[in-house]
C-alpha cells in the first residue's frame, strides 16, 4: 500500500500545484501566448537585421513578430541567391533579390505553391489582363493544363487594359492580377498578395479583409456581399473571438464558428482538406458571362459542402444548391437574351471595330461583368441586395437599355 | 519467485518462451518502427520535410530491423549480435540527443528581448522538446536488456574478460526506475501537447492524473528493496491502467480527428491530435510488467 499512498500524494501534489498555476495565472496580466507576439529579432546580431534595422525599420520589426522569424529562417534564407539568378543585384558582398518569387516560397512549402500554381490565381488571372503572347512556351503548356484556360483568353482578355494604358493599369487591373504573374526564374505568382510580407500571419491570411483588396467593386463584390451575408454578420459581430492562429488542417466550428473567405475556399474545415487552389471547391465558372460547369465539378461541389455540413443539414444544403444553380441558370439566359439582341448589329456590322468608344460598349459589357456576374455571386454568397438591387435589377435595366440602343442603331442603319 | 508470480500466484509455473530480456529487445525493436513512423507524421505536419529531419524517420526502421536481427542471431552468435544491438542502441540515444537539442533549438529566441527568451508558451508551440527523448529512452531500454546480470537480480552488469560493473541498483529496480521515468516523460510531453488546446476536456486531467500516480509508484517501488506483495499489485494495476490510459487517449485522438460522419481526413491525422502518442502510455505499461518477470538469463 506503500506505494499507492505516494502514487495519490504525487497526484494530489500535482494537481494541487496546476490549481494554484491556474488560479494565480488568471490574476496576474496576460502574457504573450503564441509565437509571434515576441520580436524574436530584437537583440540579433545578423548584418541584415542589424543593418536594416537602421534602414528599414519596419519591415524588420514585422518580420521580427513573424512565425517564421521565431522557426529561424533568416533574411538571407529568402533574399539571398546566386549571381546568375534572374534579378539578382549586388548587395554588401552577397546577391539578392528584393523580391523573392513563389519559388523561393516552394522550397519550404511545396504543396501549397504547387497546389496555387494550378488555381485560377496563378496564370488565368494575369492572363485576364495581358493575354497569353507573353508566356513562354513551358508556361504557355502550364496555363493550358489550367482549367479557366478553356475561355480562349485572347476571346476574354480585357481590352479595357490596352484602353487605359499602363500609366493607369499599374495603379489598377495589374495591382490584383500580378497575383499570377510569371517570374523571371519560371515561378508564377506573389504569394504576399495573400500573406503580406514581412509578418506572413496567419491570422491576416484568414481575414477576410485580405481578399477585400482584390475582391471588392462592381464587377465582383464579393467582399460587399460577404458583410451583408448571415456569415459576414457573424464575422462582424463575433469574429474576434475567434480562434485565427489555429493550427491549419485541424479547424472546426470551435475554432471558427462561421466562416471567412478562406474557410470555404481554402482551408481545411469538416471534411474537407486544406488547399491554395481557390477553384477547388467551385462548381460553375461564375466569373465567365455566361457560366457553365467547372470540370469535375461534382467533386469540387462536395468539397465546399463538405464545409457547409459543419453547420448546415443535408436538407438545406441540397435545397440550396439547387436554387441557386436555377438563379445561376436564369442570369445566364438574360446574358444570352443580351448577346442575341446585339447579334444582328455584328452581323450587320453596326458595332464599331474599337471597343469601349460607344455607349452600347458599356452598357453591354457592364450587363455581364458588374451586374450579371454581381447577381450570381449575391446568390451563391447569400447577399439578398447585392442580388436584387445590384445584381438583377441592374441587369434588367440594362437589358432594357441595350434593347432601346440596338433598335437605335438598327433603326439608324434601316434609314441610311 | 518473480515480481509478477508474487503479484499473481495464478502465473507461477507457467513459462513464457522468451526471457524477460528478450521480450525487452523485442520490444525495443518494435518500438524503433514504430518511433520511425511517428516521427514521419510528426516531421510531415509543416508540409515538407528538410533533409536532416529525415534522419529519426530512416533510423527507426532501419535500427527496429538492426535489432530482430541481432535477436535472430543471438541464439547462436551472441557476442556479435550485442555488437550489433550495442552500437544500435548507443546510435538511437545519439539521435534522440540531437533531436532534442535541435527542437529545443527552436523553442528559444535568443535575440528575444531579456525575459523573453525562453517563456512556457514557446515550449509549448515548439516542437516537442522530449518527442526525441523517446530514441534515448528505446537506446538506454535495450541496452540495459543487453547487458547481462550476474548472478540474476545482484546489481552486477557482466563485461567482457570476466569482469563485472557493480550498479546501485539491480536490474529490476532499474527497469522499475526507467518506466517511472519513461511514464514522466510521457507524461510531460502531453501536458505540454494538451497545453494547446487549454485543457479544454475532461479527458485531459484524466491523462494527467493517471500518469502522474503511473510516474509516481514505479519510481517508488524502484527505490524500495524489499517490496511487498501489496505494493506489487499497485505496481502491476498502475501499468494495467496505463495500457488502459493510453488504448483511450488513442481512441479519443482518432476521434477528434474524425469529422462529420466520421470521415477520415488524412491531413487531420498528420496536423491533428497525435494518435499514436497516447500508445506511449501503454508502451510504458508493457514495459512494466515484462520488468516484473524473472530476472533470470537464459539464453546466450
Amino acid at each position: 500500500m506503500r506505494t499507492f499512498v505516494v502514487g495519490i500524494v504525487a497526484v494530489a501534489v500535482v494537481l494541487g500545484l496546476a490549481l494554484i498555476a491556474m488560479t494565480v495565472g488568471r490574476s496576474v496580466p496576460q502574457a504573450p501566448q503564441e509565437p509571434g507576439t515576441v520580436n524574436a529579432l530584437a537583440r540579433s546580431s545578423d548584418a541584415c537585421v542589424v543593418c536594416h534595422q537602421r534602414a528599414t525599420p519596419g519591415i524588420v520589426e514585422q518580420f521580427g513578430h513573424s512565425t517564421m522569424a521565431a522557426a529561424k529562417v533568416t533574411c538571407r534564407d529568402c533574399h539571398e541567391v546566386k549571381a546568375d539568378a534572374p534579378g539578382a543585384v549586388a548587395h554588401e558582398g552577397t546577391w539578392v533579390v528584393n523580391h523573392p518569387t513563389a519559388a523561393t516560397c516552394g522550397k519550404c512549402h511545396a504543396a501549397e505553391v504547387a497546389q496555387f500554381s494550378q488555381s485560377r490565381h496563378a496564370l488565368p488571372a494575369f492572363v485576364a489582363y495581358a493575354g497569353t503572347g507573353a508566356l513562354s512556351k513551358p508556361l504557355r503548356a502550364q496555363y493550358d493544363a489550367i482549367p479557366e484556360a478553356e475561355f480562349q483568353p485572347e476571346r476574354m482578355r480585357n481590352s479595357l487594359f490596352a484602353l487605359e494604358g499602363e500609366e493607369i493599369t499599374r495603379f489598377a487591373c495589374q495591382n490584383c492580377h500580378d497575383v499570377g504573374k510569371p517570374a523571371a526564374d519560371g515561378s508564377v505568382g506573389e504569394c504576399s498578395k495573400c500573406h503580406l510580407r514581412h509578418e506572413f500571419s496567419l491570422a491576416q491570411a484568414r481575414k477576410p479583409e485580405t481578399c477585400n483588396a482584390c475582391h471588392i467593386g462592381p464587377d465582383h463584390p464579393q467582399w460587399e456581399i460577404y458583410q451583408e451575408s448571415p456569415h459576414g454578420i457573424a464575422y462582424a459581430t463575433g469574429g474576434d473571438k475567434w480562434h485565427w492562429t489555429a493550427k491549419p488542417g485541424t479547424l472546426t466550428v470551435n475554432d471558427f464558428p462561421a466562416p471567412t473567405c478562406a474557410t470555404c475556399h481554402f482551408s481545411g474545415f469538416g471534411a474537407t482538406g486544406t488547399t491554395h487552389d481557390v477553384g477547388d471547391r467551385l462548381t460553375w465558372y461564375l466569373f465567365s458571362p455566361i457560366s457553365k460547369r467547372r470540370p469535375a465539378w461534382q467533386d469540387n461541389r462536395t468539397r465546399m459542402q463538405n464545409v457547409c455540413r459543419t453547420c448546415h443539414n443535408e436538407n438545406f444544403i441540397k435545397d440550396f444548391y439547387e436554387k441557386a444553380d436555377v438563379a445561376t441558370e436564369k442570369v445566364n439566359k438574360w446574358v444570352q437574351e443580351s448577346d442575341e439582341m446585339v447579334a444582328p448589329l455584328v452581323k450587320r456590322g453596326l458595332m464599331t471595330k474599337a471597343p469601349f468608344d460607344e455607349p452600347i460598349d458599356f452598357t453591354y459589357f457592364e450587363l455581364w461583368h458588374h451586374w450579371g456576374r454581381t447577381a450570381k455571386f449575391g446568390v451563391w454568397m447569400q447577399g439578398p441586395d447585392y442580388t436584387q438591387w445590384h445584381g438583377a435589377y441592374e441587369v434588367l435595366k440594362a437589358l432594357s437599355e441595350l434593347r432601346t440602343q440596338v433598335q437605335e442603331k438598327l433603326h439608324g442603319a434601316g434609314r441610311r | 519467485m518473480s515480481h509478477l508470480e508474487t503479484a499473481l500466484p495464478w502465473v507461477r509455473g507457467r513459462h513464457s518462451p522468451l526471457s524477460r530480456d528478450q521480450l525487452m529487445l523485442l520490444l525495443a525493436a518494435v518500438n524503433q518502427l514504430f518511433l520511425g513512423v511517428d516521427t514521419y507524421l510528426a516531421h510531415s505536419i509543416s508540409g515538407t520535410i528538410r533533409p536532416w529531419e529525415w534522419t529519426p524517420i530512416v533510423f527507426g526502421p532501419v535500427a527496429g530491423l538492426l535489432l530482430l536481427v541481432a535477436g535472430l542471431i543471438a541464439l547462436r552468435w551472441r557476442t556479435p549480435a550485442m555488437g550489433i544491438a550495442f552500437v544500435t542502441l548507443l546510435a538511437s540515444v545519439a539521435v534522440g540527443l540531437v533531436g532534442s537539442w535541435l527542437h529545443w533549438q527552436r523553442a528559444v529566441l535568443p535575440a528575444a528581448p531579456a525575459g523573453q527568451t525562453l517563456a512556457v508558451y514557446l515550449l509549448v508551440w515548439a516542437p516537442p522538446l522530449l518527442g526525441p527523448l523517446a530514441f534515448c529512452g528505446v537506446g538506454v531500454l535495450g541496452m540495459s536488456a543487453a547487458w547481462i546480470e550476474r548472478p540474476a537480480d545482484s546489481g552486477r552488469l557482466a563485461l567482457p574478460w570476466g569482469r563485472s560493473l557493480p550498479m546501485p541498483f539491480s536490474k529490476t529496480r532499474g527497469y522499475y526506475l526507467l518506466v517511472g521515468l519513461g511514464v514522466l516523460a510521457a507524461l510531460l510531453s502531453s501536458v505540454l501537447d494538451h497545453a494547446r488546446t487549454g485543457y479544454d476536456s475532461g479527458w485531459m486531467w484524466l491523462a494527467l492524473a493517471v500518469g502522474v500516480f503511473a510516474a509516481a509508484v514505479p519510481i517508488v517501488l524502484g527505490l524500495m528493496p524489499h517490496p511487498r506483495v501489496d505494493d506489487l499489485r499497485v505496481y502491476l494495476g498502475t501499468m494495467v491502467l496505463l495500457i488502459v490510459l493510453g488504448t483511450l487517449g488513442s481512441a479519443l485522438h482518432v476521434e477528434a480527428n474524425l469529422v462529420g460522419e466520421g470521415v477520415v481526413i488524412v491531413e487531420r491525422f498528420i496536423r491533428g491530435a497525435p494518435f499514436l502518442a497516447p500508445l506511449l502510455f501503454s508502451n510504458m505499461g508493457l514495459l512494466g510488467i515484462i520488468a516484473m518477470m524473472a530476472p533470470t538469463e537464459e539464453w546466450g
